[in-house]
């Protein structure tokens, strides 16, 4: 990491150092004059701790300095002979002693202070690389549940062109119905009103199945939003009606009318239950001995919204249903594996929770929750 | 007698298709009557009229194609035309190896769907000539005694009277008293149209 830093502010630290190193010494002095009558011979620790938090708090320097510093009073004050800067023969060793504590000291205190500096630079670099490899993830995982949800729509694309042919057939006879009306003799003008007024009701139905796609294939960074679960539910299942059909599924949805809203991404949710909704059916695919059954339920309960996904499939055996959240784990030969470890990230980072269970006449069950507004935003 | 008037089924279960068709079809000065359903179709009492059926290939629970084996077990013969949006082959060589008069692809167009409907109605209109053709013979072969009916089956067969005579016991001149009834009672003016007579018989037991 490069760091720019200009000569007035080096000589500022500079200055901050030795004023560190004065001011340690100086206390250290201040007390030692105090205490020193109470001891009959040169009390000198204080010094060393003057020295030690010189050199923790200002570097090797400042502890050098301290050390000077304190090697002169502690001359001048303490040894004998006091109040010179001679030195009487029997306190010579005493005094180098002293100094070299006070080198240990300071070298001590220093070493110890770098050490625990670097340590504290790792670990914020290691944060750092932490948060940033999250923001990577997170990134990852929103394009993969993009992904894998454009894959199952796409499985719908059959189903998706049903729904939007049905009002166009209706939009080309209505529209020959009413070119034979209008040749009629005379015109049967109310003939004509009525053929009009019925295409553009399925011009308008049609339109509507395209902006449902549109928003469905809509990339996005995710928005809150308070919904309506029925409303979501009600604009899947237009789309999967005819898939459903065609495997010969019998779809049905229990809502409860008036539920609380709940905040949550739109295309999020849609993502968590298409997915769900697509699993349901291909989990019926081999199923002879049952009615094919697929219903979608909400309600709520304390708090939280339930949403709830039944089917009358193969069910869940215990490994599987130990597995089935877990990433790349799928019991469909061309599965990738990710749809129910997205869709469970994606509740749970609503604050909600997405579990499986057995169901008891045979299938399984999946239910998420989401916790559901006090009624005071929507 | 005029005809009585043709009425034309339609079943879809979008609301907006069976209006539409329906409306096409009246603008067209035809009769028609839709159903949500093949239950509903079912449970209808059908108008002793030429008629003809069109059907939705996909439809909640059983399909079209399933309705119409359902329809030709139980000796229902309309003529059907199916209408799906997903046209692919095998169905629609089944369902037309079954009978159907046309397959037409959604979104279809006016002279197609026109004419298909004129073509199961000239159908249905032969089926029911020959329905009452075929009920009116049944009715003349009932008033035949049990002999005068072994002489008939002997005799369409191409054997002459002294072979028939033969065959039964009697004498050639008892068959040929028998035979002339048989031409009486069923109105044939000669031996080639009794064969054709009895051919129309067997072919429609």
């Amino acid at each position: 990491m490069a760091r720019r830093v200009s000569t007035g502010s080096v000589v500022l630290r500079f200055l901050r150092r030795l004023g560190v190193s004065l001011l340690s010494v100086g206390l250290a002095f201040a007390l030692t004059m105090l205490l020193q009558p109470l001891f009959p011979y040169p009390f000198l620790f204080l010094f060393f701790g003057a020295v030690m938090a010189s050199a923790w708090f200002g570097g090797a320097a400042a502890g050098l300095f301290a050390v000077l510093l304190s090697t002169m009073l502690v001359e001048y004050f303490f040894v004998p002979p006091v109040h010179s800067f001679s030195i009487s023969a029997t306190a010579e060793a005493y005094f180098a002693a002293f100094i070299l504590c006070a080198l240990a000291a300071s070298w001590i205190s220093s070493a110890n202070k770098k050490s625990e500096d670097a340590l504290q630079e790792a670990l914020d670099h290691l944060e750092t690389r932490v948060s940033e490899r999250t923001a990577e993830l997170l990134k990852t995982q929103t394009e993969l549940a993009h992904l894998s949800h454009v894959l199952s729509m796409g499985e719908l694309t059959a189903s998706i062109a049903h729904e939007i042919n049905q009002p166009l057939t209706a939009v080309v006879t209505q529209g020959h119905a009413c070119v034979e009306w209008l040749s009629a003799d005379p015109p049967n003008l109310e003939k004509v009103r009525h053929s009009v007024e019925r295409i553009i009701q399925d011009g308008t139905r049609a339109g509507a199945t395209i902006s449902r796609v549109r928003a469905l294939f809509k990339k996005e960074a995710p928005v809150r939003d308070w919904l309506d679960v029925n409303e979501v539910v009600h604009e899947l299942t237009v789309l999967l009606r005819d898939e459903a059909m065609r495997r010969g599924i019998h779809m049905q949805t229990e809502l409860v009318p008036g539920l609380p809203k709940v905040n949550a991404d739109r295309v999020q949710l849609q993502q968590v239950l298409l997915n769900l909704l697509m699993n349901g059916m291909d989990a019926m695919d081999n199923v002879t001995a049952r009615r094919k059954e697929l219903i979608i339920s909400a309600r709520v309960e304390e708090a939280n919204v339930i949403v709830c996904v039944e089917d009358s499939g193969k069910g869940l055996d215990a490994e599987t249903a130990e597995n089935i959240f877990t990433p790349f784990f799928t019991t469909k030969p061309h599965g990738v594996g990710l749809g129910l470890s997205l869709s469970r990230s994606i509740i749970e980072a609503h604050e909600g929770k997405l579990w499986a269970s057995a169901r008891p006449s045979g299938g399984a069950v999946f239910q998420f929750t989401l916790p559901a507004s006090d009624g005071s935003d929507a | 007698m005029p005809e009585p008037r043709p009425i034309i089924f339609i079943v879809d279960d979008d609301a907006s298709v069976r209006d539409a068709i329906s409306n096409l079809l009246e603008a067209v000065g035809l009769r028609t009557k839709s159903f949500a359903s093949t239950e509903a179709f079912w449970k209808e009492q059908r108008p002793d009229v030429p008629s003809c059926l069109v059907l939705d290939v996909r439809l909640p629970g059983a399909s079209g194609l399933e309705f119409q084996q359902t329809l030709i077990k139980h000796g229902i013969s309309v003529p059907i035309i199916f209408i799906t949006a997903h046209g692919d082959v095998p169905m629609t060589s089944r369902a037309m190896k079954a009978g159907a008069i046309e397959f037409l692809m959604k979104p279809f167009q006016k002279d197609d769907l026109l004419a298909a409907v004129r073509q199961g109605l000239d159908r249905d209109r032969v089926r029911r000539e020959q329905d009452a053709e075929v009920a009116a013979l049944k009715a003349k072969l009932a008033q035949l005694s049990q002999r005068e009916r072994e002489v008939m089956d002997l005799v369409v067969t191409g054997l002459i009277n002294k072979e028939v005579g033969a065959r039964l016991g009697l004498s050639e001149v008892t068959v040929k008293i028998h035979r002339g009834r048989v031409m009486q009672k069923m109105e044939a003016t000669s031996l080639a149209e009794l064969v054709r007579m009895a051919d129309k018989l067997s072919a429609h037991p």
